[in-house]
């Protein structure tokens, strides 16, 4: 299941954090994505780790916890994406894909001429098209 | 190559904003106006360049950014390339349009409505032609600064309809 959603800006500010549990753990969750910034630099700047998957915008896995996954994404635009997930069996192909869709909503927010660029996304489409996305999504476990 | 009615469309807008910033809006000052256009391109560029760079792995340097922008970029916006790119090397980049779409249909006649000497004509004609190049030099501005890459652009006509984009990228 997928937990926390984050959309960062290229200066690392917030531009959308959502958080998909009943739990009351938000705090928690945002303290991950704030932490996967730091591996999300990392990868950038020492392109030589990443090896074969140089410059592609899809960052795989950036790091595992006890209970959560966490992968990246980074746009052309240096907008960085952030995915919290409970399952620990995933294939890559579908986290791709996700962010692929979520790519795509996040592109028909920002083109609405009255969002305001490195602002945050306030719009409820935007927030309705995520939470569909992330419903529609399940990992399926290889295991 | 089948002209589609949104690109005439595309004209008629263009030439609506330039003439409402230019004898409307900002009547008296046309360095005001040129600034609102060009912000209206930096808008329009930022947007499309998140678009268009979508499916791509990310740019490792300036150089494959500008070509993004002479090749890619450019098909989906006017439906070809740059015809001709210029760097030296050093931050500055002239791209060249031998047939520049929205400049296709500009006559480099002076206007009915100027009817001073025909130097001032001309003069008058390069004007507002020069006002209708602030809006595609913010769409290249938006575009690469939404990539990273501070710059400054600048448009050259001297040769019509062939158009030249300056882009001077700050360091």
């Amino acid at each position: 299941m997928i937990v926390c959603i984050a959309v960062v800006g290229h200066q690392n500010n917030p531009l959308y954090i959502q958080s998909f549990t009943e739990a009351d753990d938000a705090l928690k969750l945002h303290h991950i994505v704030h932490c996967s910034l730091d591996v999300v630099d990392e990868r950038v700047n020492n392109p030589k780790k990443s090896g074969p998957m140089l410059n592609e915008t899809f960052l795989g896995l950036l790091y595992p916890t006890e209970n959560y996954k966490v992968y990246g994404y980074l746009t052309n635009t240096k907008v960085k994406f952030i995915l919290v997930t409970t399952d620990l069996d995933v294939r890559d192909a579908d986290v791709r894909n996700f962010f692929r869709r979520f790519h795509s909503a996040y592109l028909d927010a920002v083109s609405n001429p009255f969002h305001v660029p490195g602002k945050k996304i306030t719009s409820k489409t935007f927030a309705e098209r995520v939470t569909n996305i992330v419903k529609s999504v399940s990992f399926h476990t290889t295991g | 190559m089948a002209r589609e009615v949104s690109e005439s469309c595309m004209d008629s807008l263009l030439t609506e904003i330039v003439s409402s910033y230019c004898n409307v809006l900002y009547a008296t000052k046309p360095e005001l106006a040129a600034r609102r256009i060009e912000a209206i391109g930096y808008q329009v560029g930022h947007q499309l360049s998140e678009r268009y760079t979508m499916e791509r792995p990310r740019f490792s340097d300036h150089l494959e950014a500008i070509k993004f922008i002479c090749k890619d970029f450019w098909s989906e916006l006017f439906k070809k390339q740059i015809d001709n790119l210029k760097t030296n090397h050093r931050g500055t980049f002239v791209l060249q349009d031998d047939k520049f779409a929205w400049l296709s249909r500009m006559s480099g006649e002076p206007s009915t409505e100027t009817r001073g000497s025909a130097p001032e004509a001309g003069n008058k004609a390069a004007e507002t032609t020069g006002m209708h190049l602030y809006f595609p030099c913010g769409i290249i501005r938006g575009a690469l600064s939404n990539l990273g890459i501070p710059c400054a652009v600048s448009a050259d006509i001297s040769n019509l309809p062939a158009c030249s984009f300056v882009i001077r990228i700050k360091v």
